[in-house]
């Protein structure tokens, strides 16, 4: 099982469901707003392998079509610093 | 994802922008105290106003290693500690991401030394999350003490702060307050915010905080700067400061940094104005008599 967190020096916020997230001390302010907060919310609050199906059960969407987009959208917040 | 071209709210960056300065303060062992916006406690401050900038006060022994590591950081000084304010208290820095922050050395008003001033309110510090990032407050009672001290040198719109953590305050805390006024000395400016100014007459300060907040010339507040000097060296240092030219404020005005003959043009026509001020200061006594 991996655990995914929000990276030390990672600062969040949460307003009327928007997510802002940014690296410090650098920035910049990144900017999730649906999709993009649900994964974001899921990605920090379980298992890795299992993002995909979670997202997919809140959205009703077909897994095998949204599994690609939902795991670049992981690995690109990863990459960014912002989740490890 | 959304980037550069998604708005981010003021409130949200102000709060970004205090985590950012903590992080970076924790990374250089530098000690900060958080105060004023989205640092006051929502019982002092129920509306949430947040201000516009980010202000921080500095332990005065770490403000020089602070200053270092922001501008390395991406942080621009935008005005500095001699052209930023007439108490020279703050300077103020401008990030591309985070906006302005204040970086203050001491705060006016509070007359005991700036290292035991920034001791005492350390002593009494908590710790709160902003934007999940642990931030050091003053505690509620200092938070208030402070809030009334900005009052006194600030326009009508912090008038509601001193309502509600001076005049509002149950009586415990306002006697709380009471002694924390008195160990960090500063009971003139906290009159002049609360309206009992006019007990502090012999003090030499009282001129100053009457100028601070109730308006006079510019002249007229130099010269009360000087009477409030604790020392004839800092009353030097003041009248030596009075005519030179703030180039920091002249390059704002002018959207760029001044050439050197625009400095010499400011340098010329600031004076004329303290003459003028002067002049006017004294038809003004004139025609009352």
């Amino acid at each position: 099982m991996t655990r995914l967190r929000r990276a030390p020096g990672t600062a969040t916020l949460d307003v009327d469901g928007t997510v802002y997230a940014a690296s410090l001390p650098g920035g910049p302010i990144i900017v999730l707003e649906g999709i993009a907060a649900l994964i974001w919310d899921e990605a920090c609050a379980g298992d890795r392998e299992t993002i995909v199906e979670r997202v997919a059960a809140a959205t009703d969407a077909p897994t095998d079509e949204i599994r690609a987009h939902v795991d670049a959208f992981v690995a690109d917040l990863v990459a960014r610093g912002l989740l490890e | 994802m959304s980037e550069s071209e998604v708005s981010v709210p003021l409130a949200v960056r102000l709060r970004f922008g205090h985590a950012a300065v903590q992080h970076l303060a924790r990374e250089i062992g530098v000690d900060l105290l958080h105060i004023k916006g989205s640092a006051v406690d929502p019982l002092l401050r129920p509306g949430g106003y947040a201000g516009s900038d980010v202000d921080v006060l500095v332990r005065p022994a770490h403000v020089a290693v602070l200053d270092r590591a922001m501008r390395q950081h991406g942080w621009r000084l935008y005005s500095s500690f001699e052209n930023g304010s007439p108490f020279g208290h703050a300077q103020t820095y401008l990030h591309d991401v985070w906006g302005y922050v204040d970086v203050h050395r001491f705060f006016p008003g509070i007359r005991i030394a700036p290292d035991r001033a920034f001791e005492r309110l350390w002593a009494d510090r908590r710790e709160i999350e902003i934007a999940e990032t642990g931030c050091q407050v003053p505690s509620l009672t200092a938070q208030g003490v402070l809030l009334v001290l900005n009052a006194a040198r600030s326009s009508v719109r912090s008038k509601p702060d001193v309502r509600i953590a001076w005049h509002e305050a149950p009586l415990e805390r306002r006697a709380e307050m009471e002694a924390l006024v008195a160990d960090l000395d500063a009971p003139v400016a906290f009159a002049a915010a609360t309206g009992a100014l006019e007990h502090y007459r012999r003090e030499r300060d009282y001129g100053l905080w009457r100028i601070v907040s109730q308006g006079g010339s510019r002249s007229a507040e130099w010269w009360a700067r000087v009477r409030a000097a604790p020392s004839l060296g800092v009353a030097i240092r003041v009248v030596a400061r009075a005519p030179l030219v703030n180039v920091d404020h002249l390059a704002h005005r002018l959207g760029r940094r001044p050439s050197r003959a625009e400095i010499v043009a400011e340098f010329f026509r600031r004076p004329a104005r303290a003459v003028r001020e002067a002049w006017q200061g004294l038809r003004r006594v004139g025609a009352s008599r």
